[in-house]
């Protein structure tokens, strides 16, 4: 009776400061809804059909924004053309706009716009070296087609790292930097874009939704769905059991050192796939070091495709055939066995 | 080999030498490895398969599944290697060396006392496997009498045998690719990798189809046949099985007067009261 009076009484006593606490916790979050935007797209219900008849969310989880790399940004600072509330359906974000901050090294006004140079001079361009656009140019991929919503998520794992923010590595920022919503902003500006936010599978999933359609691959002539076919190297398996220290395509794709943006096609002699280049690829301190460049020959994209890996092809086929050759005579035996044994002493033959 | 008496009596119910307590022992290794080895192996084989994350995840997932599977492997290659010492060993002291020590070894008798082993494939399995399927197809009533090891048996250690070198070896490599690597190019991974997965998924099958419909299911044993427990024979199926060795280990042992008729229908089958259980 005593025991449950004074749980009442700490029930009563602790849960205004729990809400207090609470209250405290997530008003200390970085809104940057100057513009009231949260007003209406708080809703989850939030949408409508548009004229090419899909269905639109336009809810945006706030929790989840305001820990994303544009929590900073205003919501008017990439939907440039909304200028007054209610508006009218709004132009696609444009990413390669002078935006939000002074980028506090140059104090110019911060850009993706390098970004599009590097796109430009990849495999992923739309326009070829002498800046004539390539054949199927609207096939290759903008911004948004790899940076999409998921990307907007807390600060996460990186292989072989510790998901979340370091305490640790915090202590350090806060002996000069005292002003705590400076560390937080910074410090998790500059880790998201030091850890990768997507696991192998994810990223994989994102290449796959081009390279992996038969009618692009077929159209750019490209030898191999990429990641129905790393899907069956071990890597690929790793990644579908999630693990998240195996090499997914960006850490073979891109030289050490470059960015995504400056991925190359395995013919140019710059490329990090080029038949000289390939070697270097596996024996990187972190993947297999004591490999040696004959190592990098294995066929990573292989299929079982007569065409595009005929060796292959056969060899697969013989084990098919081998397994069925096997299996299906023994079958065969043990059903006419089991059925013998209804009858052991029928024979249409002579008896002996 | 003399420990093992030939025929053992037990209440009343004869029961015949198959194999030794080093055999039973080397066939429950293969047997439980090969288990572990399948069940961390075909998740990676069907990865895309919805039962595979869980079956992954009994055996530690990714993490650790492979590590499970490595361990088994190189238990199963031991035992493979300790087999064939084995083998070695057991041909010299009880069938070479006896010539020797006659004078009897001549310079083809070592090739041809190993080529008529007990477990050897030869004329009478495919003759065997030919009055079976007569049998199975009704074109006859008699079974075909099986001498000490049958055509299934040599099947069912052959096919592991090959299995394991196939599967073994690939594996080995497979697990050490950096080293061998240094001396033949990485596509040879390719297709060690096929082999590797591909000859499992054979062997996998053959085992829980075949030798299991044969050990496990078969309505003469079902729910098991004990003698990979015992290392003895019972007389019914001695009788159904091995029917040629049978009659020459009753002979030998003096019990000419207590031989069973032959499995099937035989035409005094009806006053002997039947062999089959």
């Amino acid at each position: 009776m005593i025991k449950t009076r004074i749980q009442k009484s700490c029930f009563i006593i602790f849960l205004p400061l729990f809400l207090t606490i609470t209250f405290a916790l997530l008003s200390s979050s970085y809104a940057a809804d100057i513009g009231n935007c949260l007003l209406c797209h708080k809703y989850p219900g939030i949408s409508r059909v548009d004229e090419e008849g899909r269905m639109r969310l336009f809810y945006v989880n706030e929790p989840i924004y305001n820990n994303s790399v544009h929590a900073k940004v205003k919501c008017e600072g990439c939907h440039t053309d909304i200028k007054e509330i209610p508006h009218k359906p709004a132009k696609k974000v444009d990413c390669l706009v002078e935006c939000h901050i002074v980028e506090p090294s140059t104090e110019k006004k911060f850009s993706h716009k390098d970004v599009e140079g590097f796109i430009q001079s990849s495999v992923h361009g739309k326009v070829d070296k002498d800046g004539n656009e390539k054949k199927y140019a609207e096939d290759y991929p903008g911004c948004k087609d790899c940076h999409d919503n998921p990307l907007f998520r807390p600060l996460s794992f990186f292989k072989r790292v510790r998901p979340g923010i370091s305490e640790q590595s915090l202590s350090r920022c806060k002996v000069c930097h005292k002003k705590e919503e400076f560390v937080y902003q910074f410090y998790n500006h500059v880790t998201t874009r030091l850890h990768k936010s997507r696991n192998p599978l994810n990223i994989a999933e994102m290449c796959g939704r081009c390279h992996d359609d038969p009618a692009l691959v077929a159209r750019h002539e490209l030898s191999t769905k990429a990641v129905i076919s790393y899907g069956e190297t071990f890597h690929g398996k790793a990644a579908s059991f999630l693990d998240e220290r195996i090499p997914d395509c960006l850490d073979c794709h891109v030289n050490k050192g470059d960015s995504v943006h400056q991925m190359l096609g395995h013919k140019d002699p710059a490329s990090s796939i080029h038949k000289d280049n390939k070697g270097k690829i596996c024996a990187t301190i972190d993947c297999h070091p004591s490999a040696s460049p004959k190592f990098a020959t294995y066929g990573v994209h292989a299929e079982f495709n007569l065409t595009q890996s005929p060796a292959q092809y056969f060899f697969t086929f013989f084990f098919i055939v081998l397994t069925g050759g096997t299996l299906l005579p023994l079958m065969g035996v043990i059903f006419l066995d089991l059925l013998r044994r209804f009858f052991p002493h029928a024979t249409i033959g002579r008896r002996k | 080999m003399e420990k093992y008496p030939m025929i053992k009596i037990k209440d009343g119910k004869k029961y015949f030498y198959r194999f030794s307590l080093n055999q039973r022992i080397q066939h429950i290794i293969l047997a439980v490895t090969v288990v572990l080895l399948v069940l961390t192996g075909m998740p990676l084989k069907f990865h895309d398969a919805s039962w595979a994350p869980y079956l992954y995840a009994l055996f530690g997932g990714i993490k650790y599944a492979p590590v499970v599977h490595k361990v088994n492997g190189a238990i199963l290659m031991l035992l493979f290697f300790y087999h064939i010492f084995y083998l070695i060993y057991v041909i010299r002291k009880y069938h070479i060396e006896p010539l020797k020590k006659k004078g009897e070894l001549g310079k083809w008798d070592a090739v041809k006392t190993v080529l008529t082993q007990k477990m050897v494939p030869n004329l009478k399995d495919a003759l065997d496997i030919r009055d079976l399927m007569k049998y199975l197809f009704f074109l006859t009533n008699k079974r075909p009498d099986g001498d000490e090891m049958t055509w299934k048996e040599k099947f069912d250690y052959w096919a592991p045998f090959w299995g394991m070198v196939i599967i073994g070896f690939s594996g080995l490599i497979l697990w050490n690719k950096e080293l061998f690597t240094h001396i033949v190019p990485g596509g040879v991974l390719n297709f060690l990798i096929i082999a590797h997965s591909d000859e499992a998924l054979l062997a996998g099958l053959f085992l829980f189809i075949w030798h299991w419909y044969n050990v496990h299911f078969s309505i003469s044993v079902f729910p098991m046949g004990t003698v990979f427990l015992t290392g003895y024979l019972s007389e019914e199926l001695m009788v159904e099985e091995h029917y040629q060795y049978y009659v020459k280990i009753m002979k030998k042992a003096g019990l000419e007067h207590e031989i069973l008729p032959p499995h099937g229908a035989h035409e005094h089958e009806a006053h002997e009261g039947g062999a089959s259980s």
